[in-house]
């Protein structure tokens, strides 16, 4: 244990860590305040009442997972700004002849796609626009096209390392590469947006109709000129590719993520600033930067010392043992356990400090079940059930909220407890897929 | 130097219980950029600009304000489905279109803060009595410019 046993009036280290913890936790469910402030807060107050001090604190922030956030999110932003995907989302369009439901299948599987290399708050907000776009000059409800782009959005970025924050830190912690993550979730990933794509296919197929001239407009857009710069486009998908490639090979080239991350955000940022001005640059390499989403950056460290906070003072271990007591100790239940109430839990809060607990716990298991290799399956299981369980809930992962409020603003409002009514039994179809593929492939 | 020495005292206006399509034609006969809507007791209720009926031409994910979609230069330009746009909308009532985020100003506002307001795209300015919110008057950018000239 690493807590410094000078707890302030000489209070119990892990209970002034739970409770400063489930405090956090409850004001973050609330949504009253905003959760990097309170993640922030919660880890001064670790080291103010004396669980923690700033060095252990700091030794607990995982700059692995910060730094490939912040590296993804520069590529990203630079990437975006040449208009390539908003030419992926047209010409995929384009190629089922602007049929809604083909429409609406592309665009999902586009979305899948985009996530599980994006994140997910930067596909949607790449997708979405384009699909009100088409669905105005289609003059059909955009509704089903954005519940199916919230779906696929969590469901593609579940299938990668880089696709969602849930497997970045649980790649990082473990030292799992991108590979190991293709190779496990990447199957019943598809599975699983294959058969949301046939539920939307059965359920909307009748009321998804148009005229022949809507479908020729949209037929008549010109991809090409959604591409707003040739040569940015060539730099970021050069690099892009690099770096995509350097996460395959990372266990040939021993590099860690947040280094391949963030050279690459540093490569493209070379790559568009060196032509211009000092002034120039200045503005640029500023707007790069400020376009990432330092409020989740901020709350990942917040919530990371909270964490450790838990982990130094013996609660996590002690949270394992109760665990680990529930399922009788039997490794397949609580793989089963772990992807269930992941996926439930997820729905309706936030997945990253559900996985940033659940990370230290199911490590504490390892001497249980045999060491750290024989626990793979329930990083798997927490994988899938919290990036899956994102699904259920309006509320269950950013992505959806921020396509619930575009949505709204574009007059097209998606309700709470309509969204719930259909995607809380989607997502337990798919945690039920990722149930089966569990017990085929890693539980005997 | 205050609004009220330089603003026009009788401008064009229409009822609330005028047409989308009404409105329009008077815009279009006087070459005007906006028409202040007021009801039956004179008190204004907001303008019928040129921003509304773009807004009613162009599509709805163009206007969210996102980086992701900065420009339609992709899109097909159907003048005929525009067209029919303005057809539909033109039975509607004019209140329906209203510019709610024009700021109204009063007659004792200095013209530098009127500058400020034209500075930031801001077409011409109502204005309104304090109290009883009767529109006065409206003040263009050539109003001010005339006077400074």
């Amino acid at each position: 244990m690493e807590h410094q046993g000078q707890v302030l009036f000489g209070w119990s280290a892990s209970i002034v860590a739970s409770v400063i913890f489930v405090l956090v936790y409850g004001l973050i469910i609330s949504e009253k305040l905003n959760r990097a402030i309170l993640a922030l807060l919660g880890a001064g107050l670790l080291i103010i009442v004396g669980v923690l001090n700033q060095e252990a604190a700091v030794r607990g922030v995982d700059f692995n997972t910060i730094g490939l956030l912040l590296g993804m999110m520069v590529i990203v932003n630079i990437t975006a700004k040449s208009g390539v995907f908003q030419y992926v989302a047209i010409w995929s369009a384009k190629k089922v002849n602007a049929q809604p439901m083909g429409v609406l299948t592309m665009l999902s599987v586009v979305t899948a796609v985009f996530s599980a290399f994006l994140d997910n708050v930067t596909t949607v907000l790449l997708v979405v626009p384009v699909t009100l776009l088409i669905t105005e000059e289609l003059k059909v409800k955009a509704y089903p096209f954005l519940i199916a782009e919230i779906l696929s959005s969590n469901i593609g970025g579940t299938a990668t390392l880089i696709g969602d924050p849930p497997n970045i830190m649980i790649g990082s912690a473990v030292g799992l590469a991108f590979n190991d993550f293709v190779v496990n979730l990447a199957p019943v990933v598809i599975v699983v947006e294959i058969a949301t794509v046939l539920v939307f296919y059965f359920v909307w197929r009748k009321d998804l109709t148009t005229t022949e001239e809507a479908m020729h407009r949209v037929m008549n857009f010109n991809e090409i000129e959604a591409i707003k710069d040739w040569r940015l486009l060539k730099q970021a998908l050069t690099v892009l590719a690099i770096v995509i490639g350097s996460f395959v090979t990372a266990r040939i080239t021993h590099l860690e993520p947040a280094t391949i991350g963030l050279m690459g955000a540093a490569v493209l940022l070379l790559l568009d600033n060196f032509t211009r001005d000092a002034e120039e640059q200045s503005k640029n390499v500023h707007s790069a930067f400020a376009e990432a989403e330092w409020v989740t950056l901020i709350f990942f460290v917040g919530l990371f010392i909270l964490v450790h906070g838990l982990e130094a003072s013996g609660v996590i271990k002690w949270m394992a043992g109760q665990l680990l007591t529930a399922t009788g100790g039997d490794f397949n239940m609580t793989a089963i356990a772990i992807l269930w109430s992941s996926a439930i839990l997820s729905a309706f809060i936030d997945n990253i400090p559900f996985v940033a607990t659940m990370i230290p716990m199911i490590k504490a298991m390892g001497p249980t079940f045999g060491g750290d290799q024989a626990l793979m399956p329930l990083w798997w299981a927490l994988s899938l059930g919290a990036c899956l369980g994102g699904n259920g809930t309006l509320i269950g992962a950013s992505a959806n909220l921020v396509v619930a409020g575009l949505s709204e603003r574009a007059g097209q409002p998606i309700r709470f407890m309509a969204y719930m009514k259909s995607c809380f039994l989607l997502m337990l179809m798919s945690v039920a897929i990722c149930h089966v593929y569990m017990l085929l492939r890693y539980l005997h | 130097m205050t609004v009220d020495s330089i603003m026009n005292r009788n401008p064009k206006t229409v009822p609330m219980t005028e047409t989308f399509g009404g409105a329009f034609a008077i815009l279009m006969d006087l070459r005007i950029d906006s028409l202040p809507v007021v009801d039956t007791n004179g008190i204004y209720r907001g303008m019928f600009d040129l921003e509304d009926i773009w807004e009613l031409l162009l599509p709805r994910a163009a206007m969210l304000g996102l980086k992701s979609l900065t420009d339609l230069a992709f899109v097909s330009d159907a003048k005929e489905a525009m067209h029919q746009k303005l057809q539909d909308a033109g039975a509607r009532p004019v209140s329906e279109f209203l510019d709610a985020q024009v700021q109204p100003v009063h007659a004792d506002t200095p013209v530098k803060e009127a500058i400020l307001l034209f500075y930031k795209h801001q077409g011409d300015l109502p204005v309104v009595d304090r109290a009883s919110k009767r529109l006065l008057g409206t003040v263009s950018p050539w109003e001010i410019l005339q006077a400074l000239r």
